[in-house]
């Protein structure tokens, strides 16, 4: 039996465990189902060519217990907090502010999975209870709305974080969807965003768990009619961490701006595969990622735009600059452009190299100490992005915690 | 800007090279085992380490399944229903000279514009035409012996330089590199091997016209290129078939040695037959291209694809020595039901390597077009510089354009970029050359020509002229 085989029996073993009966009974039934028939992703796999899966052992497909205490240092960012500790939700919800509502996420609700992950489907089979946020038709919901997901653990385990968010016809949301924790938990999170009609999201993926823990994520946002996305992911790196973030712009006139920073130091590796899809015609989606890799750091970027037949009059860009600062550090990048319609605008541009050593000297001559100066400098290289962030306060404290890998 | 008619009217032009030729050849039956292998061998006179050598990659390739990956869509290939061995029947007592070749067969290559004699004298030219699986002559041989080139088919090479082949083949892309290499590598029939000596720049551009004209044989040809310490030479190679109905394979090798210092120019004008409108026929070209480059050695393919129902094909440097150089300059047109999933990659192993990436794709009609490409820079490759151009040129609603590169840095000190576009012929481009009383057919092929002519004029002259021409007539029609 190879490795994958017995990790592909972990999960198998870990998606049939018993539920009580919940309302989400025929969700995990149906990606049980579909489990059975997906291979255990390995490298020979193009979608896992550069990122292996041997950091992660069976230990990390057993499910993780309630947490005792919630410990985790939460920042302050957001005026509404919600914690879900290692997958479970809290008993008692917050106060929302008007327009939004919570909900437990149940069978109607949780819309099919796609893509059709692996640790998609089993996000859904080992789920113990997901968060469904709601706002209110033509509703403006006042404040940031913070959702901390902590996984914590000392021994290895399985934490599914489950999240979807569904913004009715010309409301207005900000969120953060933020993941902490420590401890060897795999976190496998997923995180479906349905932004209706002429509606309008801010958006902020951070990724701030610490070094030993790994992250495996699914982040799906579908978008209809002139909706509005804005979103940022911000990432550090550790033992593992995947992101697949696929996006759907379903009905015309919707735009999609989406960033990110990822930061891969010591031994940490970070995967991001990103899949904007151009159904509709007249959409508009725009892309910056900056990565940066430091000493055994590895980091991945996958970047695909896809252009459907019919979607003319598409627009869209990605662009991708890495930086690399030592020897043994790694970047692979991967923009992919598949278009299928003439009336199109698309153009992608990747970068990489390292820091400019005249920049440096400048700085040093300025009496500045080395540290500092390839920490402005580094700053400097993903500043464009956290500038474009609209919320200060999420803005101040991202400035200063990727300052902290630099 | 395209009507469903005007899409027809391309798609229905002549395949000008469409004709075949009465030759009588002697052709295998379809099927490969390895007594197949060994006849092949035999009938060549072959050297027993050359035929062991053959049969090594077949049992390789026993073991390998065809790939998968390209952005490509084709029933299974039958490797059972394909003969392996065809020559016209004429070439069984070899001639001497060209003028005992047979009239018919020179006959054929003067329709598709390769003058063996006179011509090729005009154009300075020294060529080496190979007819389904057999090189029925080269040109300008004495004149080459006398700057110590040799230039031959490569059965000949295996009898009378049988070292530097032993030293060479498969040096490169070895027989188990690729289903489609050890296939060939199994099966190679003929193909042209070119040796420089140290020192020598070749005093006249050498080329290849290979043709499929037998029905159901495939075409394994074979070409090795060595360029000694300090050589320099520029090498063409054009391709034509008939038109049939089924689906003909092409699955070549070529492999490039730069030594030291050396210089090495591949230019292919590739013009396969591309099928029918309905996607029926044409040829399966799948080839492996690959060079190594050794110090301040420069290796630099040009391409421009046109024909082929499938092209497969991804012509590489191993940038093995510090300071060399490898380029990609290609133009890949795709109309019909024509698909092409093709590129390069670029594999910096030495210090201050460098590499240059310019791909022109045009897809128009029902066609499917793909770059794919690597960039490797290794850890030891200090200072590697790469810079990788994918344009993409859609005519029509219904083709498709893809991008799929693959960039990979183990070192901090290289310096890479990459840029992809795509866009439709833009209007406003149009409007002017129509105000200037243009008409639209011609104001697209002069915008075709203009996207195009950064890897045109790596062309040589010749080769650019007639690569502009074919170009034109692809597109006639597409535009209304």
């Amino acid at each position: 039996m190879t490795p994958a085989e017995q990790l592909k029996d972990s999960v198998l073993a870990l998606a049939s465990q018993a539920h009580r009966d919940d309302g989400l009974t025929a969700l995990r039934k149906r990606a049980l189902k579909q489990l059975q028939l997906l291979p255990f992703p390995e490298k020979r796999h193009e979608a896992w060519k550069y990122t292996g899966l041997n950091a992660l052992t069976a230990g990390q497909l057993e499910n993780a217990a309630a947490p005792v205490h919630q410990s985790a240092d939460v920042p302050a960012l957001g005026d509404c907090v919600i914690v879900i500790g290692n997958g479970f939700l809290p008993e008692q919800l917050p106060t929302l502010p008007d327009g939004l509502s919570a909900l437990l996420l149940s069978d109607n609700e949780a819309a099919e999975v796609t893509p059709d992950t692996l640790f998609g489907w089993l996000n859904s089979a080992s789920l113990s209870g997901g968060l469904l946020l709601k706002t209110e038709r033509n509703r403006k919901v006042a404040g940031i709305v913070h959702v901390v997901f902590c996984n914590q653990s000392d021994a290895p385990c399985h934490a599914s974080n489950r999240l979807q968010v569904e913004l009715a016809e010309g409301s207005e949301l900000t969120l953060i969807e933020h993941y902490l924790g420590s401890g060897p938990v795999l976190a496998n999170a997923m995180t479906r965003i349905l932004a209706g009609a002429n509606s309008k999201l801010t958006h902020y993926r951070l990724q701030s768990e610490s070094a030993d823990s790994l992250h495996i994520g699914n982040l799906q946002i579908d978008q209809q009619r002139d909706s509005r996305v804005d979103s940022s992911q911000l990432m550090r790196g550790n033992v593992l961490r995947r992101n697949d973030v696929h996006v759907r712009m379903l009905e015309s006139g919707a735009t999609l701006a989406m960033r990110g920073v990822f930061i891969a130091r010591d031994k940490s590796h970070i995967d991001n595969h990103i899949n904007v899809e151009h159904v509709a015609p007249h959409c508009h989606s725009d892309q910056v990622y900056k990565g940066i890799a430091g000493e055994k750091g590895r980091a991945v970027f996958n970047g695909r735009i896809h252009i459907h037949p019919y979607a003319k009059g598409s627009d869209a860009a990605l662009s991708n600059n890495n930086m690399l600062l030592s020897n043994e550090a790694e970047i692979d990048s991967k923009p992919e452009l598949e278009i299928y319609n003439d009336d199109v605008k698309c153009a992608h541009g990747t970068t990489m190299g390292k820091m400019d050593p005249a920049q440096l000297f400048y700085l040093r001559s300025r009496g500045i100490d080395e540290g500092t100066a390839t920490r402005m400098l580094g700053t400097g290289f993903v500043n464009e992005t956290l500038l474009a962030m609209a919320d200060e306060a999420v803005r101040d404290w991202a400035i200063s915690w990727l300052g902290e890998a630099l | 800007m395209s009507t469903d008619a005007e899409i027809d009217k391309l798609v229905r032009r002549e395949y000008a090279a469409g004709f075949t030729t009465s030759v009588e050849s002697e052709t295998l039956p379809p099927g490969l085992d390895e007594g197949v292998i060994r006849h092949i061998s035999a009938r060549k006179g072959e050297p027993e380490w050359l035929l062991e050598w053959r049969l090594e990659a077949y049992r390789k390739w026993l073991t390998m399944t065809p790939p998968e990956w390209a952005h490509i869509h084709h029933p299974p290939i039958d490797f059972n229903e394909v003969s392996y061995f065809s020559a016209p029947k004429s070439m069984a007592d070899r001639p001497q000279s060209l003028d005992e070749v047979d009239p018919e067969l020179l006959r054929t290559y003067e329709k598709l514009g390769i003058p063996l004699h006179e011509q090729a004298a005009l154009a300075g030219v020294a060529v080496d035409a190979v007819f389904d699986s057999v090189s029925i002559g080269t040109t300008f041989r004495g004149k080459l012996k006398e700057a110590g080139v040799i230039f031959c088919s490569i059965s000949e090479a295996v009898h009378e330089y049988p070292d530097l082949i032993k030293d060479h083949l498969g040096s490169v892309v070895p027989q188990g590199d690729n289903f489609y290499a050890a296939l060939n590598s199994a099966v190679f029939s003929d193909g042209s091997f070119v040796y420089i000596p140290k020192g020598v720049k070749c005093p006249m551009e050498l080329s290849t016209y290979f043709r499929i004209n037998e029905a159901k044989t495939g075409q394994f040809e074979r070409t090795l290129i060595v360029a000694d310490e300090g050589s320099q030479v520029s090498y063409l190679e054009g391709c034509t078939a008939p038109m049939r109905d089924e689906n003909q394979l092409h699955a070549a090798v070529v492999e490039l040695v730069a030594r030291k210092d050396a210089k090495i120019k591949y230019s292919t004008v590739q013009n396969w037959y591309p099928g029918d409108e309905e996607g029926r026929g044409g040829i399966y070209n799948f080839v492996t291209k690959r060079g190594v480059a050794y110090e301040n050695a420069h290796i630099s393919w040009t391409q421009v694809e046109t024909g082929s129902a499938i092209t497969w094909k991804y012509p590489s440097v191993i940038l093995r020595g510090d300071n060399s150089v490898g380029e990609f300059y290609s133009v890949a047109l795709t109309r019909g039901r024509q698909q092409a999933d093709t590129g390069t990659k670029m594999i910096h192993l030495g210090k201050n390597t460098k590499s240059t990436i310019i791909s022109k794709g045009i897809s128009a009609g029902r066609s499917q077009n793909a770059y794919r490409g690597l960039v490797r820079i290794s850890p030891r490759a200090e200072g590697a510089r790469n810079f990788t151009q994918c344009d993409s040129l859609l005519i029509g609603d219904q083709c498709g354009a893809h991008t799929f590169p693959y960039i990979e840095s183990r070192n901090p000190s290289a310096t890479l970029e990459h840029e992809a576009t795509t866009s439709k012929v833009s209007d406003d481009q149009l409007f002017l050359c129509r105000q200037r009383g243009i008409d639209t057919e011609k104001a697209v092929s002069m915008i075709v020509n203009g996207f195009c002519k950064e890897v045109f004029r790596e062309l040589p002259m010749e080769f650019a002229v007639e690569a502009g021409k074919l170009l034109e007539v692809s597109l006639e029609g597409s535009v209304g």
